[in-house]
């Protein structure tokens, strides 16, 4: 047996930009994938467009292409390659349609690639809805009554035989793409032509809904031999109706009596073998009756995900891996368990330990969504804990997600968030229990399993006892067995947290640290993975002496993503080849971080400082650091370093002069640099008095926020009022407002450099495509910058050294300029790796990451070499592409403004800026229409500046459509152009236009919240129809170039 | 909550502390300490008669999850001596499982370092053990000491304390299936459902039946079933197939198995902490696949000791151990596992279609 033969070189397909639904858990399971076959000594082509991923780092395959995972660019490099191989199933669904597609154009067969792990066929009988079902019908596999639409008409036929409520689910999308769940006629009507738009073969299967009934989800592998074997069983906490990515979960199923379980392991080896699933891991999902045991089957994968990465963190099983392995030929008893080291992979691992799941979500920066969960994902994030009971692992998942340290925080009850689904609910359900509610009671307005209600109820009959009783060290002991953190125990003793501890460790009551060996201590096990728990007595932690720990960035957010994992795993190489071993702080599975074999060691625990610290005096690092996790770490840095730890590179206090605002403008003007004029206000009035200074337009943000949330910019006194009436709760004497001047029409710049004692490097310079005013984090750029005067950029460079020495950077610095008529403004810094440097480090080849770990140990000059490494030396041109969630948010405005909505970001690489560019473009996804209408409704500020523009897509052969005053500007310039009613006109108007599918892309600008809003239906319509939308003017000139670019139709395709 | 300090001491005087479930209802008993790995199936186990006389550790911490169903029963009672866990449901609703336990005075342990006493009992082996209800270990030691010395000594053929005394004849499901007899050595029910749905009757014996009474039976083929304790106490069961050997064909599970392997001059021997879990990889080179088995057993063959007769045909993946063995000119097979499973994964249940396909 072993691996075929005559395999030499192996093709993987990534999974693109970071989107919901689909995010960095195919980053950790290409790498691991990656790392594998490389290993097996194959040579291993990596093609995906995500720059922010540690797989498409030079180093993890032999070759890595970042380019658009689509057709023709694919399908070059397979020309360029010559592969025998393609593995399709690590990349999501993105590389399971690509895969698709590449079959049906022929080119594998032309070039005799052979796929593996999933052919066509099965690919197509798994996500093929009615091709599924008939499997289904065939192994005797119930599933819920539906109906395939193909046309509207059917699908208001189909409503009145299944009855409300009826769930959506167009086919072939990702995360439920474009489905939902229907109470009403009205509802559905809106939702079934949406949902018909949104499938690619606009087919929508249209289902009985099994709301309540309890969900479950099987992660199986097959061998070619066909052994079948269960990773692991999880079950949904929320019943069904809504998405499991956003399902509260639990590892392993908890409610099921083995007969039960048993049945439905047996009905998933039907399945699978039944798909015609030859090799790899697969994830099918039940739906159970929980009155009548009655079990229905709802969807299978044929393919490593979200779940997978789930499953392999929680049972230390590395799923991708075996896939891989398994897709070149091996069985599952030829391969060795790393973990026990003696055992084969054949086996379904036994946890000792409970884990919980708890997905984070972004609702508050889509304003205009309501906060409904339903069958179509939404979070953004996630959180993994692991316990040895379910109520010490829900607490500690609770702490992971960085809201509170007092975990399950009391909320004023509302029935409301109880009875539907909502991202908050898990407060509110302990809330209800707080109150004194029943476990009936709660069950049946949630439905959720009484299992799980009564540990919840038993955590609050708990806290009773916390709050009248003396906290004796038997009450401490149970308290922390339950998983209360310290906060927690201090907020309902009348304590302070450190109190607590003082009492907790004057005790020696402290958690012990046990090891995750998939086999529940039935082997040996090295493996150096571990969680906290209080159910075992604490001993002491043998480390090597050099040993830092790192602290890593917990669940994924918009604005603190995959980019900071990308730093984390990043260093640990160069850390170790310093001498230090490394020990991992992560409470995120879907990164590569957690994986057990990234760092020395693994805590997965939750980044409170109550963990954190007890991990610190476990292991007695020799230092942490705290410079690559993004802003959880530095939230934390102060406490740990009171406690005595050292935090390494930058102080301390070069960390608070950057980070604090009012200290950063003091080392500015000291430098003599300029800065947007600013105030700090506590009080509208306060504000109204700096606006007078300062004039508008102002940005507006409360102190100490990530990704710019709550941030604005405000171009009158009447905006500012109301700018305070909505946000005023979040804006004291402690956090006061910060107030900048806006700097209109500037353009941006991102600079990230690397400092040691006695050198910096700076890694590169990113231009933004668009001015100044949309996010870092959601504006375009390129490296090279395109439009930078080079001695501007000298310039910046010698600002930005000089304030890193100021500072006293050791380790990263990241800045944000802004330049206008030649003028240098600084506008932020953060001492910190950046969500730019996976970026940069990517554009330019310089090793941002292993140098900033250098300059963090104090290395000197003389051993870093920096002269080696100069950032202008990069060939060709780098554009950073992003990609926004709005589809996914109903009522949500796409309008870019300084507030993060990007989730993503894809690389286009060119040997010019357009190339790059429409790679970029291409690979955000972003339609590239040919020909047809293009609808215009401009400020008039843009007008004259987006002229030549207009002019040069008429003579592309695009016909023009504007509203009344953008027409007549371009009438009386002699361009032809059709008038369109704006909304408040009257019928049928802009809006009716676009979603009749007559508008091939739309160009508007706007500025000011009431024309914003006034506009808002033209940006949504576009959203809902996918039709590209500009709404800045120097990212249409972009968008132009790039459609001008594809229509020359050539580009080229190159490794890193 | 009623609940109180209790322990589990072993043998050696290692103490692990707890709760101790139940208040007065639950006895101190004492047993040998055995662990296993499955997830769900607290019932099936502690119903299993292979579990006679065992304090059974579940390394899963919640259990009592689902309460308890008649049909979840793997025989006419609980054998166990005592189940520790780190968490047992105490619940309103249903008949909760822990009620179960405690109606039969079985001991209930909960709040145990049960990942710490897994290490143990994997270091250095299966050892007796007992579960006590006492205020200090002091006294937990000496109290554990008198129950396990007082367990000791009792009759070591455990198969015949927890077979049937009588015969007892079951009529099976398919017509035109075989005649079986089956010998109880403390067998599980869902073997004689696997056997009824293929057989036409069935015969149970108990486990000292002799070989005389059994052709006087006159069946198509022979059941050796599964059960508790060491296969060298077993009386006269030995002997018995020995005398069938060649007559009819056989078909053994862990006991049976082992009895098998004796009746053909093979050795057991003990194993350091035995099998159980539903995860245990098999590759069975009858069916020429590989697939994850229950397993629940403390005794193993000896493969050298074996006759050339017969040969290995299953082996335990993890550790290389014989797992099953098939023997033409003595027409036996057994196996190891459990392929009845209740708990744990179904695909061995084909192996009792290759047992009644031999029988005809």
């Amino acid at each position: 047996m072993g691996r075929k033969a005559d395999l030499k070189k192996v093709v993987i397909l990534g999974s693109g930009p970071i989107v919901i639904g689909q995010a960095c858990e195919f980053d950790y399971s290409g790498t691991q994938a990656c790392k594998a076959l490389m290993q097996e000594g194959l040579e291993v082509v990596l093609i995906n467009s995500n720059p922010a991923t540690i797989m498409t780092d030079k180093e993890i395959a032999t070759r890595v292409y970042i380019e658009p995972l689509k057709l023709p660019y694919v399908e070059k490099i397979l020309r360029q390659e010559k592969p025998d191989a393609l593995i399709p199933t690590l990349g999501g669904q993105t590389a399971l349609n690509l895969a698709l597609e590449l079959d049906s154009s022929g080119i594998l067969k032309e070039l005799n690639i052979e796929l593996l792990g999933a052919t066509p066929a099965v690919i197509r009988a798994a996500e093929d809805r009615e091709q599924f079902r008939s499997i289904l019908d065939a192994v005797g596999a119930a599933y819920p009554k539906s109906c395939m639409v193909r046309t509207f008409e059917r699908g208001m036929q189909v409503a009145q035989e299944l009855g409300f409520p009826l769930i959506l689910r167009p086919n072939y999308t990702l995360g439920g793409g474009g489905g939902g769940v229907a109470f009403s006629l009205e509802e559905y009507q809106v939702k079934i032509a949406q949902a018909l738009h949104e499938s690619p073969t606009s087919e929508v299967l249209v289902e009985e809904s099994m709301l309540g009934w309890q969900e479950f989800e099987l992660e199986v592998m097959r061998d070619k031999s066909g052994t079948f074997v269960v990773i692991c069983s999880i079950e949904n906490f929320d019943p069904c109706g809504v998405h499991t990515g956003d399902s509260i979960t639990v590892a392993p199923q908890q409610t099921l009596s083995d007969a039960a379980y048993q049945a439905m392991r047996d009905e998933a080896r039907k399945i699978v073998e039944a798909v015609g699933v030859q090799t790899g891991g697969a994830n099918i999902q039940f739906a159970v009756d929980p009155e009548t045991g009655v079990r229905k089957v709802i969807e299978m994968n044929p393919r490593v995900s979200r779940s997978s990465a789930l499953a392999s963190k929680a049972t230390g099983f590395p799923i991708a891996k075996i896939a891989a392995l398994l897709a070149i030929g091996y069985d599952l008893q030829e391969i060795r368990n790393d973990i026990t080291g003696t055992t084969p992979c054949c086996y379904e691992p036994a946890l000792d330990y409970i884990v919980t799941k708890i997905p984070r979500f972004a609702f508050e920066k889509f304003s205009g969504t309501k906060d409904y969960l339903t069958t179509q994902m939404r979070s953004v994030g996630e959180v993994m804990a692991v316990g040895r009971t379910f109520k010490e692992s829900l607490q500690k998942a609770l702490l992971a997600m960085e809201e509170s340290d007092l975990g399950a925080f009391p909320v004023t009850l509302d029935e409301k968030k109880l009875a539907f689904p909502n991202s908050k609910r898990i407060y509110h359900v302990f809330q209800a229990f707080r109150e004194g509610m029943t476990v009936d009671a709660v069950n049946k307005i949630t439905q959720i399993n009484p299992w799980f209600l009564e540990h919840i109820e038993e955590l609050m009959h708990f806290e009773k006892r916390l709050e009248k009783e003396k906290l004796n060290v038997g009450l401490l002991w149970r308290a922390k067995k339950l998983g209360f953190s310290d906060a927690a125990i201090a907020r309902l003793g009348g304590q302070t947290s450190a109190d607590v501890r003082k009492t907790r460790w004057q005790n020696k009551i402290h958690p012990a640290y046990l090891q995750v060996d998939t086999c529940a201590g039935e082997f040996k096990s090295e493996t150096p993975y571990f969680y906290s728990s209080y159910f075992s007595p604490p001993q002491a932690g043998k480390f090597p002496p050099e040993i830092v720990a790192l602290l890593g960035s917990g669940p994924n957010r918009i604005g603190q993503g995959v980019e900071f994992d990308y730093s984390c795993v990043r260093s640990v190489r160069q850390f170790q080849k310093c001498g230090h071993p490394v020990a991992m702080i992560n409470s995120n599975p879907e990164t590569v971080s957690t994986d057990y074999d990234t760092a020395d060691v693994l805590f997965f625990e939750p980044l409170s400082f109550e963990h954190v610290l007890e991990i610190l005096n476990y292991v007695r690092p020799v230092g942490f650091v705290g410079q690559l996790g993004g802003q959880t770490p530095i939230s934390l840095m102060h406490r740990l370093v009171a406690e005595g730890y050292k935090l390494l590179g930058s102080s301390l206090e070069a960390i608070d002069l950057a980070e604090d605002r009012g200290l950063f403008i003091k080392i500015c003007q000291e430098l003599k640099f300029r800065i947007p004029l600013s105030g700090m206000a506590t009080t509208l009035q306060d504000a109204e008095a700096i606006a007078e200074r300062i004039g508008y337009p102002i940005i507006c943000r409360p102190s100490y926020v990530l990704g710019g949330r709550r941030m604005e910019i405000v171009e009158s006194t009447e905006e500012l009022k109301v700018y305070f009436t909505r946000h005023g709760s979040f804006i004291s004497a402690n956090s006061p407002c910060l107030m900048d001047q806006f700097l209109d029409r500037a353009l941006e710049v991102d600079v990230d450099l690397v400092r040691g004692p006695d050198w910096t490097v700076i890694g590169g310079v990113v231009e933004h495509i668009e001015a100044a005013g949309v996010h870092s984090g959601d504006s375009m750029g390129v490296l090279p910058p395109q439009r930078l005067k080079p001695e501007i950029c000298r310039k910046i460079e010698k600002l930005s050294q000089r304030l890193a020495d100021r500072l006293g950077i050791l380790g990263f610095l990241n800045l944000q300029l802004a330049v206008r008529d030649d003028e240098i403004f600084m506008l932020e810094a953060n001492p910190r790796s950046s969500r730019s440097v996976p970026f940069i480090a990517k554009a330019t080849g310089i090793p941002v990451v292993d140098l900033g770990v250098k300059g963090m140990l104090g290395l000197k000059a003389a051993e870093v070499r920096p002269e080696q490494y100069v950032w202008q030396n990069a060939t060709g041109v780098s554009v950073k592409g992003v990609v926004f969630p709005f589809k996914k948010f109903p009522d949500s405005d796409s309008i870019l403004g300084p507030e993060m909505k990007s989730t993503g970001e894809t690389m286009g690489r060119g040997s010019d800026y357009a190339e790059a560019l429409l790679k970029a473009v291409v690979a955000s996804d972003l339609q590239l229409p040919t020909s047809g209408e293009v609808f215009l409704s401009l400020r008039e500020k843009d007008k004259e500046e987006l002229f030549s523009l207009i002019q040069s897509l008429s003579a592309m052969g695009f016909t023009l459509s504007a509203t009344a005053g953008t027409a007549s500007y371009l009438h009386q310039r002699h361009v032809e152009c059709e008038v369109l009613k704006k909304v408040h006109e009257g019928r049928p108007h802009c809006v009716d236009r676009i979603r009749s599918g007559q508008v091939a892309f739309v160009i508007n600008t706007t500025s000011g919240r009431t024309s914003i809003e006034a506009s808002f239906g033209i940006r949504r319509s576009c959203v809902d129809f996918s039709i590209p939308c500009i709404t800045e003017s120097d990212a249409a000139q972009a968008f132009v170039l790039a459609l001008q670019k594809r229509k020359q139709g050539e580009f080229g395709v190159n490794p890193l | 909550m009623i609940s109180d300090k209790g322990f589990l001491v072993l043998e050696s005087g290692e103490v692990f502390s707890g709760l101790w479930q139940g208040d007065e209802r639950a006895l101190e008993r004492a047993g040998e300490v055995v662990f296993n790995t499955s997830h769900s199936g607290y019932e099936e186990m502690a119903s299993d008669p292979s579990y006679f006389s065992q304090i059974l550790v579940l390394t899963a911490p919640q259990q009592g999850n689902y309460a308890a169903r008649d049909e979840f029963r793997e025989s006419r009672a609980l054998w166990i001596e005592g189940m520790v866990c780190v968490e047992m449901q105490n619940s309103g609703r249903d008949k909760a499982w822990r009620e179960h336990l405690l109606q039969q005075q079985i001991p209930i342990l909960t709040d145990v370092d049960t990942r710490q006493l897994v290490i143990r009992l994997r270091d250095q082996g299966t050892t007796w053990g007992a579960l006590v209800r006492q205020p200090f270990t002091e006294t937990a030691r000496t109290r554990a000491h008198e129950l396990i010395d007082a367990k000791k000594t009792k009759d070591l053929d455990w198969a015949h304390a927890v077979s049937l005394r009588e015969p007892q004849t079951i009529s099976g499901d398919n017509p035109t299936g075989p005649r079986l007899a089956a010998l109880d050595f403390g067998c599980k029910a869902n073997s004689i459902r696997e056997l009824k749905i293929r057989s036409r009757e069935i015969r149970i014996f108990p486990s000292r039946a002799t070989s005389a009474e059994i052709r006087k039976y006159n069946p198509d083929g022979i059941f050796l079933s599964n059960g508790p304790g060491d296969p060298k106490d077993v009386q006269q069961a030995v002997e018995t197939v020995r005398e069938l050997l060649g007559w009819r064909f056989m078909f053994g599970i862990c006991m049976g198995h082992q009895i098998l392997g004796r009746a053909l001059g093979g050795e057991t021997y003990k194993l350091g902490f035995g099998h159980r879990g539903s995860n245990h990889p098999i590759k069975d080179s009858l069916l020429n696949k590989i697939y994850m088995t229950s397993q629940n057993h403390g005794y193993a063959i000896r493969q050298e000791t074996l006759p050339r007769s017969a040969v290995v045909t299953h082996i335990n993946l993890n550790d290389g151990t014989v797992a099953g063995i098939y023997d033409r000119e003595n027409k036996v097979m057994g196996v190891q596992f459990h392929p009845e499973s209740h708990p744990g994964p179904h695909e061995a249940a084909q192996l009792f279609d290759f047992f009644v396909g031999k029988t005809q």
